[in-house]
């Protein structure tokens, strides 16, 4: 009877391809790092990061009202989350977008790229491959 | 979800914000902001009770601090959370505004 006591590390859900899924993403996200009491600051950048890049393949990356969009794997190492987010939008690898010039003042500031940004400033070791008609994206956010 | 509240005091207009500004709600933070703008010489963005911002949320501020810019309004950004924070400092947000540690009234 031990397998029936092994300890789930990873999580895994699909998105559809709409902004509303946000709410289901923010709701997996916490119970993943309630499940490992993971702690608040874990469970707000996963968020972020996983809200940035959700958006931005909903918005701009082909995958709006599309089934079945975007699918995500949070897996705990033992010093790190291991993120994985897949989406069958358009290719686009997010680590050789243009970075923002984030000491711009006001008027020089431009509006886009900030959310890859983010998610390049919270988390490590980001790995991009296009294989299968997917964008997979995966990368590691220290505990 | 987001919880927008107006008040005046001391001559200035106080917009409360609480609960998160993400991609969903971001539109309503900045319609917020622009509507305070619209009325007021100076408002005040109380972000005490927020509990999570995005980018979209933040482009929504820089928005809003554009506007103001736009017709010399005063725009304070005011008593972040620790959390809310560490995204401003992120994103480089005082490069762009003037953030406050207490409400300005």
């Amino acid at each position: 009877m031990w397998h029936n006591q092994a300890i789930l590390t990873e999580t895994e859900f699909v998105l559809q391809g709409r902004l509303g899924e946000l709410e289901r993403l923010t709701a997996e996200t916490a119970k993943f790092c309630r499940e490992h009491s993971l702690g608040d600051e874990m469970e707000f950048d996963l968020n972020l990061v996983l809200e940035e890049l959700f958006t931005n393949s909903v918005r701009h990356g082909g995958c709006a009202g599309m089934e079945n969009a975007v699918l995500v794997r949070l897996q705990l190492l033992d010093h790190a989350v291991l993120v994985e987010f897949a989406d069958r939008g358009t290719p686009f690898d997010p680590l050789t977008a243009p970075v923002p010039n984030i000491e711009a003042t006001l008027e020089e500031r431009g509006v886009g790229g900030l959310g890859v940004h983010l998610v390049r400033q919270i988390m490590r070791d980001l790995e991009y491959r296009r294989a299968d008609g997917w964008n997979r994206l995966t990368m590691q956010r220290p505990c | 979800m987001i919880q927008l509240t107006q008040e005046t005091k001391s001559g200035w207009c106080v917009v409360g914000v609480s609960g998160r500004a993400d991609s969903e709600a971001a539109d309503e933070l900045e319609g917020a902001l622009r509507a305070a703008l619209e009325l007021h010489a100076k408002v005040a963005a109380n972000l005490a009770a927020l509990e999570y911002i995005s980018s979209a949320g933040l482009r929504a501020v820089i928005q809003a601090a554009r506007a103001a810019q736009a017709k010399n309004a005063e725009f304070a950004v005011c008593s972040l959370s620790a959390a809310v924070q560490r995204v401003f400092d992120m994103s480089g947000m005082h490069h762009i505004m003037r953030i406050h540690g207490e409400l300005p009234c």
